[in-house]
């Protein structure tokens, strides 16, 4: 099992103690293979951007085992295995697009970085802009740049906390497309977070669908549409039918409560 | 806002942002004297002298202000003008040294204070308390041990405007490097990032905006911190002291006090031009071409 990227054995996390103690997650178990590309989909506070923050090592587990790559999250991240995309882009307004896409290895102390950073803007099709700053872009754009500097180190595990989420939705199918392109074209392994049914369906081949109170994921759903996908897959029938799947998965749950 | 929009009709569009500025201070000093001789005209014309009484002594006329800069200071010496520009060196140089210790000091504070919390509780009282103690009763005390170690005078003027410099510099360094989303900070760890590429690399430019505007700030402040300690130290070279000597006079030589202080404003313009080009350089201006365009 060398190709098991993440690996959650009934893992929890608690918040605060005494009076003010949340249960954020409970019980997690989850095994990511390499390449796979996973969504984490369910309500507000359902812990998923809280496990994707553990999966990350941006905090950590107060229960069970977790090992990214066989190593814990503080190896893995200090190996710089991680690319992390937020909602919002968080490029840094006083660099250039390109700039921004070279931070990660100038900070990793890698040379011919303005080879590595005009591939990546060729890679999300941003080539034209590299001498632009962030705020010529348009939201859209900025999180186009946020992959590309996410991926210029070539991390194994791509971690996306509701990337798309302030985007309008002509532009959100579009980065759709073009993340299921690059993950294609990098063959990075992909955790996402998304309350967007379609989104979690279009993008994964496992959709886990979670509940709250404490955080539990209560299924995981294989999509196993056919790649590539584009827009024939978002018309076809297999599709609507996982749609609804995890839609019911997500109101037997409501029901439970 | 009239000069603008007809600037904004006659030149281009980059052109007109600078003479805008320009036209709009002018038209400010313009209206300021305006105001000064109206209000002479019409409290002589009336007699009246409340609140200021509108004579020459009181209220010179300003461009005899202006002239008295170009007479000699006293019968046979030099003319004002170039007596004060002598003295402007000298309180210019203790003013930016001080400037340049506050401003070093201030941002050695801000970033120790961020990198350690510890620090901050504990000495941030000490920082404040040391802003409330009034600068003319620390004046003497620097100036006397300065000279019992054997510092000479300027340097001691020197630390007095460093005094007045490093509060604003440290508590705006301090809120700059704050000031980064924390998604940004999170990013960094996950390129594990070191603390001094964080600071370098993303603290330190978020935070010059802050930095800047407290520099504005205590440029001029750095000049008040330098008059102010020149008076205690008694040398005959500085404006503090020229400021001192005609204030005595001002019975018989208001116009002489005036035209100090209008140097003394020249100066301070002057320092925080110098502050606001060096901003130009270093903060990207974001805005600069929305500005240009609007």
């Amino acid at each position: 099992m060398t190709d098991l990227v993440v690996d959650a054995q009934r893992v929890g996390k608690v918040f605060g103690d005494g009076e003010d103690r949340v249960e954020a997650l409970s019980e997690i178990t989850l095994r990511i293979e390499a390449g796979e590309f996973i969504s984490l989909i369910g309500p507000s506070g359902c812990g998923k951007s809280t496990l994707l923050r553990l999966v990350g090592d941006l905090t950590s587990p107060t229960s069970g085992e977790l090992t990214i790559n066989g190593k814990p999250p503080a190896r893995a991240r200090t190996d710089r295995d991680y690319g992390i995309v937020f909602q919002k882009a968080t490029l840094l307004d006083w660099r250039t697009v390109t700039k921004n896409v070279e931070l990660p290895l100038e900070i990793m102390g890698v040379d011919d970085r303005d080879q590595v950073a005009s591939r990546m803007l060729e890679l999300v099709q941003l080539a034209d802009f590299a001498d632009h700053y962030p705020w010529q872009l348009s939201g859209g754009m900025q999180q186009r740049v946020a992959i590309a500097r996410a991926l210029t180190f070539n991390p194994s595990l791509l971690l996306m906390d509701e990337p798309f989420g302030a985007l309008d939705e002509m532009t959100r199918e579009l980065m759709q497309q073009e993340v299921l392109r690059i993950w294609a074209e990098t063959g990075t392994t992909v955790v996402f977070v998304t309350h967007s049914i379609p989104e979690a369906v279009f993008l994964s081949t496992r959709v886990a669908v979670m509940s709250p109170r404490p955080g539990r994921i209560s299924e995981v759903i294989d999509i196993g549409l056919s790649q590539p996908r584009d827009v024939d897959t978002r018309e076809s029938r297999q599709y609507y039918d996982k749609v609804t799947q995890v839609r019911e998965a997500l109101r037997r749950q409501e029901a439970q409560e | 806002m009239e000069e603008a929009r007809t600037d904004a009709h006659v030149g281009g569009a980059r052109l007109s942002a600078r003479s805008r500025r320009t036209l709009s201070v002018a038209g400010v000093v313009l209206t300021l004297l305006l105001l000064w001789e109206l209000y002479k005209l019409v409290w002589s014309a009336l007699g009246w002298t409340h609140p200021v009484r509108p004579d020459d002594v009181v209220m010179p006329h300003t461009w005899d202000m202006i002239i008295e800069l170009f007479r000699p200071v006293r019968r046979g010496g030099a003319l004002l003008i170039v007596d004060l520009a002598g003295r402007s060196l000298w309180t210019l140089r203790e003013a930016v040294l001080g400037f340049l210790i506050g401003g070093v000091l201030g941002f050695g504070i801000g970033v120790w204070f961020v990198r350690s919390r510890l620090a901050e509780r504990a000495f941030m009282p000490y920082v404040v308390a040391s802003q409330t103690v009034p600068i003319l009763a620390i004046a003497p005390m620097v100036v006397v041990w300065g000279l019992g170690l054997g510092v000479p005078g300027w340097i001691s003027v020197a630390i007095i405007a460093a005094y007045l410099t490093f509060f604003p510099v440290a508590i705006n360094t301090l809120r700059g490097l704050r000031s980064p989303d924390p998604h940004t900070l999170e990013l960094m760890r996950s390129y594990a990032a070191a603390p001094n590429d964080v600071l370098w690399k993303l603290q330190v430019p978020s935070a010059l905006p802050y930095i800047f505007t407290a520099l504005k700030v205590t440029a001029t402040a750095s000049i008040v911190g330098a008059l102010v300690g020149e008076l205690p130290v008694g040398f005959q070279s500085g404006l503090g002291r020229a400021l001192l000597s005609f204030s005595q006079q001002f019975a018989v030589q208001s116009k002489k006090l005036y035209g100090t202080v209008i140097v003394c404003a020249a100066v301070g313009i002057l320092l925080v031009g110098g502050v606001s080009l060096l901003e130009r350089r270093l903060v990207p201006q974001r805005f600069a071409e929305g500005e240009a365009t609007a």
